[in-house]
C-alpha cells in the first residue's frame, strides 16, 4: 500500500503541473561573473585589443568628428562637453539612466538625441545610422576601463523589474528565457560556440556576423529571432529596461566599447 | 571612413609600417535577404598605395575579402613626399587619402 | 493485499496520463513518458533524419547534441549526447521528447519541436506552426532509434 501511494504521489507530481511563463530563478553567482570577452577565441580577442584593427573604430572616429564639428545653426557637442565643463569620460558606465525632468529611461542613444533636440535644436538621429552608431561609439569609448554602475533605486526601479521581466519570461517558438542559456548554461557548446554570460559591456559592438558595427538593441534583436520571438523596435522602452537590467547584473565589469564579438 | 596608420616621420632608409582601413560592405554577392532574394554584389577591387609618386603596394580584392578591409605593410622611407591611398569600387567609385612622409 | 499495490499503481498511472496534450500541432497519444504511435502513421527515414539532424535549416540537433560518428563538425553539449541513445529509450521515448520536452522537464532549454498552442510573443512566419513538421520528427526518430550502443 505504501508503495502504491508513493508512486501515486510521483506520479502526480509529474503530470499536468501548471505550466509557468517564467524560467525559474537562477544567477551567475558573483565570482564567475565573465564579460563576453573570456568568450572569444584569441584572435577575435587580439582584435578587439588592436585600437586600429578593431574595426569599431572606424566608428569612433566617425563619432569623434562629428562631435567636434558643427551642424548648421547649432553648437557642437564639444562646446558644453570639451576640457573646461561636462567632460563624458566614464559617463556612458552609467547608463541606462533616468531623465530627472520627464521620469523616462534613457539609454546612451536616447540621452545624445535628447541632448541635440533639447541644448542643439537638432533633429534626432536615426536610430542604428552610421552618425548615432559613431556617436554613442565615440562616447562609449571615453568610458573604456571603467567598471559598470547603474542605479536602480526610485524612478529606476519600476525599469528594472521591467527588464527582469523580460529577462526571465519564457517566449518564442521554442519557448525559452534569456536566463536559462545565459545563467544555467554559459560556457555550454552551442555548435562551436561558447554561449557567454549575455552582458552588455562590450556595447556597441562590431559583431563579425554581421560584418558591422551595432548598438545594444540590436544584438537583443538577434537574441529574440533566435528563440523565434517577435523582436521588439529599436529604442523601445523594453529594451531599454532590459539594458538597464544587464547593466545591473554587469556590475563591476570594465565597460570595453567598441567591443568586437562574434 | 578611412583609417589611416603611416608615421609622420623616419630615417633614411627605414622600414616603416603603414595601415589603412576602409569602411566597405563588400556584399559578396552570395547571400539572399529574408525574402530569398540574391543581395547584390557591391565589392572594392582595386587599392594602391602610391610613395612619392610610385606604387609601392597594390591588390586586387575578390569577394572573399571580408567587410571593412584591413591591410598593413611595410615600405622603405627613401624621401619626403606623399604617400597616397587608393581605393576603386566595382563601379569605378574612388576613394584616397594621403600623409605626408618627411625623411631625414 | 497483494494485488492491491500493483492495482492502485496501474490506477494511479491511468488516472495521472496527459494523454491530450493540447498544446501541441495535432492529436497524439501519450502513455507515461512516451508517444508510441507515429505522428504520420508509417515508419521515417532514418537517412533523412540523420540529414535532418545536422541540416542547419531543419532539425539542427547538432546545435546541442552530439552523435559520435556523424559527418558534423564541432558538435554542441548543451543537451545530453545522444551516441547509442536507441538502446537507452524506446522510438516512443524518443518521439515524447521531441514533440514536447518541457512537458517532461518544465526546466530544460530543449524546445517544444511539435508545440504550437500557448506560446508568448512568437516570431511572425513561425505562429500557428510546430518547429518541426510530423514527417520530420519521424525521420528524426528512425535515425535516433537507429543508433543502437
Amino acid at each position: 500500500m505504501k508503495w502504491a501511494l508513493l508512486i501515486g504521489a510521483l506520479c502526480l507530481a509529474g503530470c499536468n503541473k501548471p505550466e509557468s511563463t517564467y524560467a525559474r530563478n537562477s544567477d551567475v553567482k558573483a565570482g564567475d561573473i565573465k564579460s563576453g570577452y573570456a568568450f572569444l577565441q584569441d584572435d577575435t580577442k587580439a582584435l578587439q585589443d588592436d585600437d586600429f584593427a578593431n574595426p569599431g573604430f572606424l566608428w569612433v572616429d566617425r563619432g569623434k568628428r562629428l562631435f567636434e564639428t558643427a551642424e548648421t545653426g547649432a553648437s557642437t557637442c564639444s562646446t558644453c562637453h570639451g576640457a573646461h565643463g561636462m567632460p563624458l569620460k566614464g559617463v556612458a558606465a552609467h547608463y541606462p539612466k533616468v531623465d530627472a525632468k520627464t521620469g523616462k529611461l534613457l539609454n546612451l542613444e536616447a540621452a545624445i538625441n535628447l541632448c541635440r533636440e533639447q541644448h542643439q535644436g537638432l533633429e534626432p538621429l536615426a536610430y542604428e545610422s552610421d552618425d548615432l552608431l559613431g556617436m554613442t561609439a565615440y562616447v562609449a569609448s571615453l568610458s573604456r576601463g571603467e567598471p559598470v554602475s547603474v542605479d536602480i533605486t526610485g524612478p529606476a526601479a519600476k525599469y528594472y523589474e521591467e527588464g527582469r521581466d523580460y529577462f526571465f519570461r519564457r517566449k518564442g517558438q521554442f519557448n525559452l528565457a534569456c536566463s536559462q542559456c545565459h545563467n544555467e548554461h554559459w560556457g555550454e557548446k552551442l555548435r562551436g560556440d561558447t554561449i557567454s554570460q549575455g552582458h552588455g559591456n562590450a556595447f556597441p559592438a562590431y559583431r563579425l556576423e554581421w560584418q558591422d558595427f551595432g548598438s545594444l538593441h540590436r544584438r537583443l534583436r538577434d537574441c529574440d529571432t533566435g528563440i523565434r520571438a517577435e523582436p521588439q523596435d529599436y529604442g523601445s522602452e523594453t529594451y531599454m529596461a532590459v539594458e538597464l537590467y544587464l547593466a545591473k547584473r554587469a556590475e563591476g565589469l570594465a565597460m570595453e566599447s567598441p567591443g568586437v564579438r562574434r | 571612413m578611412i583609417r589611416i596608420s603611416a608615421p609622420d616621420t623616419a630615417e633614411m632608409g627605414e622600414i616603416v609600417e603603414v595601415k589603412a582601413m576602409i569602411q566597405h560592405p563588400m556584399e559578396t554577392g552570395y547571400r539572399r535577404d529574408a525574402k530569398g532574394d540574391v543581395i547584390p554584389r557591391n565589392i572594392i577591387k582595386q587599392f594602391r598605395c602610391a610613395y612619392g609618386g610610385n606604387t609601392v603596394f597594390e591588390a586586387t580584392f575578390f569577394p572573399g575579402i571580408a567587410a571593412n578591409p584591413f591591410l598593413a605593410f611595410c615600405l622603405r622611407a627613401t624621401r619626403t613626399g606623399p604617400i597616397e591611398f587608393s581605393w576603386t569600387d566595382q563601379h569605378g567609385e574612388t576613394w584616397s587619402e594621403t600623409r605626408q612622409l618627411t625623411v631625414s | 493485499m497483494r494485488a492491491v499495490a500493483p492495482m492502485s499503481l496501474v490506477a494511479l498511472l491511468g488516472g495521472c496520463e496527459p494523454q491530450h496534450d493540447a498544446r501541441l500541432a495535432s492529436d497524439v497519444s501519450i502513455v507515461g513518458d512516451a508517444v508510441p504511435a507515429s505522428l504520420t502513421g508509417a515508419p521515417g527515414d532514418a537517412e533523412r533524419g540523420r540529414a535532418i539532424f545536422v541540416s542547419r535549416e531543419e532539425g539542427h540537433c547538432v546545435l546541442c547534441h552530439q552523435v559520435e560518428g556523424l559527418d558534423a563538425e564541432f558538435q554542441g553539449n548543451v543537451g545530453p549526447a545522444l551516441t547509442g541513445v536507441g538502446g537507452r529509450l524506446s522510438a516512443g521515448q524518443i518521439r515524447y521528447r521531441i514533440i514536447d520536452a518541457q512537458r517532461i522537464w518544465p526546466d530544460t532549454v530543449m524546445p517544444a519541436y511539435y508545440r504550437t498552442h500557448g506560446l508568448r510573443q512568437v516570431e511572425h512566419g513561425y505562429e500557428g506552426a510546430p518547429a518541426l513538421s510530423a514527417g520530420q520528427i519521424e525521420d528524426l526518430v528512425a535515425f535516433l532509434e537507429a543508433q543502437a550502443s
